[in-house]
């Protein structure tokens, strides 16, 4: 009973402070929308709307026959829209966003690559935006099938016995050319989720905030600590600690109390913001309600072990609110709640799968992302207790010597 | 004299304060680091590619009577198991597609290929009915893709086949000559070897490759775009540290004012504005000297180039400036150390958000709309230009909007200190 009563005056002084709502509840919500907006910019649903890729041509080969295949071939398809230009336009045009890049064929292009002879096409793109990786991709494809064209019609004409005749090469060529735009080898292959509950096409199910929410969410749970931590600093420094300490509650029910008042404040805030996600912003966080409690009390009661133990080192509120922040930098990042880890490199990656926060990430994506249910919980749920209790075991000890 | 003193005696507080060293340079550093060991090995050319799991179930089988050596299924198995791609493949055989889709789901794996049975089969007379399927884990992006991309090109390589003896026999056929089945093996295999060389130079050799990429101008000629992206990264973090700095050093005056001390100095024959230079002296070197830490930082551990020199100079200048008005404005309304933390997280923050500086790299209309309103949204104009290796003539209209920002902000949070100590 004592334990609750510690518990009750920490969240009441807690939130006593109409400041503390900032950290816990607008911040957090404004992180969210920011962060979902982010995610969302330049997936532009208007059907009306030309989504093919802007690609500037520029081509110096004149009316040579393979580079007129190759404009023929960009022209009919359908992720990319061609931008005639001049040379001296393309770094305005790249610079404006006009378009997305530009394509470059060289001065004699189609008698280099006749004669056998290397003459790369020049694509300037940012490779780092989403648009500059798609136009890489669709003129590899492009690149691929007109090289192919124009190796098969020496091969043939080889084969044949006119190797050098013109008339032959050109025929070969558009033949082949033909050919290889009824071949389409992306056909026969499809992409599926593999969970047959998994929201829709893309990697964040349609929905950017099933990245954001979860991410924002974990993230802000660590950053609450700043409140409830500050609790145990301000009881310390005004001997109110050591006063508590002189009666008969023993210290076990001293460092329980505060830590379910730290998990009070955590899990309300999770609470707050699984519901604001739920009914804001479509984060389907209810498909499987078990499942996202476990792993939002788990996520809670690590986060306020770790709040204990910073409550146990710190020497001020500032340092309270340092620590919260390093804290909160060092698992969102490698907990994959800033950008998904696969990205990331191979050992980042790995350091960081088995990070706490990203055993939460793991939990509340099976949940959303991959539409899984209350089973697939448990293992986030039980790997996060196991760090909670670690976590508490070392600011118990670190609490016995306080020497208060 | 009278001015630095004041201003040494703010800083050697500063210095002393653990949570000024670590939100101005500690945070920005750790935030940038994060970011750099994540995605930056990239940048030194040390790629290390994630792990892709990929588990394969090949149900094909070769035809009867078929030319071919082995079904197409086999041909794309061999691919995930080759030698080649076993640092960053790794690919187990599942027996059908109920236990791979179960291994997906329980994440043992990434992606999963099926091959259907008679896929050989229905691919040699063109039938389009029966397809590989790519099973994904609906978090993974890169991986899918990947495996896609492999299966399409061995099928592309596979259809050259198919277009080279098409064209041959037409061509043939239009020439008046019959075809000799004896070379064709010859010519298959002529192909072949051309068209593996060629995806060898496209995906390995990219100087070599028929098809070169090169970044635009404006990246300048470093061309690495993982650099780029931490030079905008890290441009948002010092803006964002650089302003919280300016802000938490100005509050000097506040905690001064609490103690007591503001008001015994006020007692002394120091008057209003030299007390006030002196504190705006030492928010100025504060900035200064981390926005030095920060940017030597960024050059020689996470090799970013800010640009040239003096684009370089006016951006950081303009940031000064800025930073040091908006703090002198925003102490200005605070009444009290206690109101700082909100201040300082709710305003900077959102002043921060709104105007680009945590989404640096990415391209978003409505911030750079926005970024025109606030003095971070300008800073973060100016180091755009700059890293981009923009000449001093382009970075002029920036500069000059954040001096007189930086005036207009300092006067007015100068003039409010004025009536409060009057």
């Amino acid at each position: 009973m004592r334990i609750i009563d510690l518990a009750l005056k920490d969240l009441s002084q807690i939130f006593r402070d109409k400041r503390s709502l900032l950290f816990l509840v607008a911040m957090p919500i404004a992180f969210t929308i920011f962060m979902g907006f982010a995610y969302k910019n330049g997936s532009d649903n208007d059907a009306s709307k030309d989504t093919r890729v802007p690609l500037g041509w520029v081509n110096n080969d004149g009316n040579g026959y393979v580079s007129t295949q190759l404009f023929e071939m960009l022209s009919n398809s359908d992720s990319i829209r061609l931008v005639e230009l001049t040379s001296d336009a393309v770094d305005e045009s790249i610079r404006t966003g006009e378009v997305a890049g530009v394509l470059i064929v060289p001065d004699r292009y189609s008698e280099q690559v006749s004669a056998g002879n290397e003459a790369p096409l020049t694509l300037i793109t940012d490779t780092n935006s989403t648009n500059g990786q798609s136009l890489y991709q669709i003129l590899r494809t492009s690149v691929t099938k007109l090289m192919s064209a124009v190796e098969i019609a020496h091969l043939s004409a080889e084969t044949i016995g006119k190797p050098n005749d013109a008339s032959e090469l050109n025929e070969a060529f558009a033949s082949a050319s033909q050919a290889w735009s009824k071949a389409d080898s992306a056909s026969l292959v499809t992409v599926e989720m593999a969970m047959e509950n998994a929201p829709t096409e893309n990697w964040f199910g349609d929905n950017p905030y099933n990245q954001a929410s979860p991410g924002i969410l974990v993230q802000f749970a660590i950053m609450g600590l700043v409140s409830s931590g500050q609790i145990l600093v301000q009881e310390r420094k005004t001997r109110t600690l050591q006063r508590l300490m002189s009666t008969t509650m023993r210290p076990w029910e001293i460092v329980a109390g505060h830590t379910l008042a730290m998990f009070g404040i955590v899990f309300t805030q999770i609470a707050l913001l699984v519901v604001f996600g739920q009914l804001a912003l479509g984060v389907n966080y209810m498909s499987a309600p078990l499942g996202t409690l476990l792993v939002s009390v788990a996520l809670s009661l690590w986060v306020a072990a770790m709040g204990l133990l910073i409550g146990t080192v710190v020497k001020d509120d500032s340092q309270v609110i340092l620590f919260a922040l390093m804290a909160m930098f060092i698992f969102s990042a490698l907990g994959g709640t800033w950008f998904p880890l696969e990205v990331a490199s191979g050992t980042f990656a790995s350091i960081g799968k088995v990070m706490p926060s990203a055993w939460a990430m793991t939990g509340y994506q099976n949940i959303l992302m991959r539409g899984l249910g209350l089973e697939s919980a448990w293992m986030p749920t039980l790997i996060l207790l196991v760090y909670a209790l670690g976590f508490f075991l070392i600011a118990v000890r670190r609490f016995s010597k306080l020497g208060i | 004299m009278k001015i630095l003193d004041i201003a040494f005696k703010d800083l050697v507080r500063s210095t002393r304060s653990l949570f000024l060293i670590g939100m101005a340079l500690a945070a920005p550093l750790l935030i940038t680091a994060l970011i750099y060991f994540s995605f930056g090995s990239i940048a030194s050319g040390n790629v290390e590619m994630p792990t892709i799991n990929v588990g394969v179930v090949n149900l094909d089988g070769l035809p009867a009577n078929s030319l071919l050596e082995a079904p197409l299924g086999e041909s794309i198995r061999s691919m995930f198991f080759d030698e080649s791609v076993r640092s960053w493949i790794h690919a187990s055989d599942y027996p059908d597609e109920a236990t791979a889709r179960d291994a997906v789901n329980a994440q043992e794996i990434g992606v999963a290929v099926i091959i259907p049975a008679a896929f050989t089969e229905d691919y040699l007379v063109g039938s389009k009915e029966t397809v590989i399927t790519i099973l994904q884990d609906p978090t993974l992006s890169i991986g899918p893709t990947v495996v896609r991309d492999m299966v399409t090109s061995l099928l592309d390589g596979v259809a050259g086949g198919g277009v080279a003896f098409k064209v041959l026999t037409e061509r043939s056929e239009a020439n008046g000559q019959t075809l000799d089945p004896a070379i064709i093996p010859t010519f298959f295999e002529t192909y072949s070897t051309w068209y593996a060389n060629f995806q060898r130079a496209m995906f390995h050799s990219p100087d070599k490759a028929a098809l070169v990429v090169k970044s635009p101008a404006e990246k300048g000629d470093a061309g690495n775009n993982v650099q780029s992206m931490m030079g905008m990264i890290m441009s948002g973090q010092l803006i964002f540290f650089s302003f919280f700095t300016g802000a938490y050093a100005m509050m000097s005056i506040l905690q001064e004012s609490e103690e007591g001390t503001l008001a015994r100095l006020f007692t002394t024959p120091t008057n209003r504005t030299t007390i006030l230079a002196g504190k705006f002296l030492a928010v100025l070197f504060t900035v200064i000297v981390q926005g030095a830490v920060l940017l030597s930082a960024g050059r020689y551990l996470f090799n970013i180039r800010w640009g040239e020199t003096g684009s370089f100079l006016l951006s950081f200048m303009g940031q000064m400036f800025a930073s040091v008005g908006l703090a002198t404005l925003l102490v200005s309304f605070i009444k009290s150390s206690k109101q700082a933390g909100f201040v300082f997280g709710g305003a900077l923050t959102t002043l921060g958000m709104i105007s680009g500086l945590f989404t640096a790299n990415i391209q978003i209309a409505a911030f750079d709309l926005m970024g025109n309103f606030t003095p971070q949204g300008w800073v973060l104009k100016a180091w755009k230009l700059s890293l981009a290796g923009q000449p001093v003539s382009e970075l002029v209209t920036p500069f000059l909007v954040l001096t007189m920002m930086g005036i207009v902000m300092f006067a007015v949070g100068a003039m409010l200190f004025r009536r409060r100590f009057a």
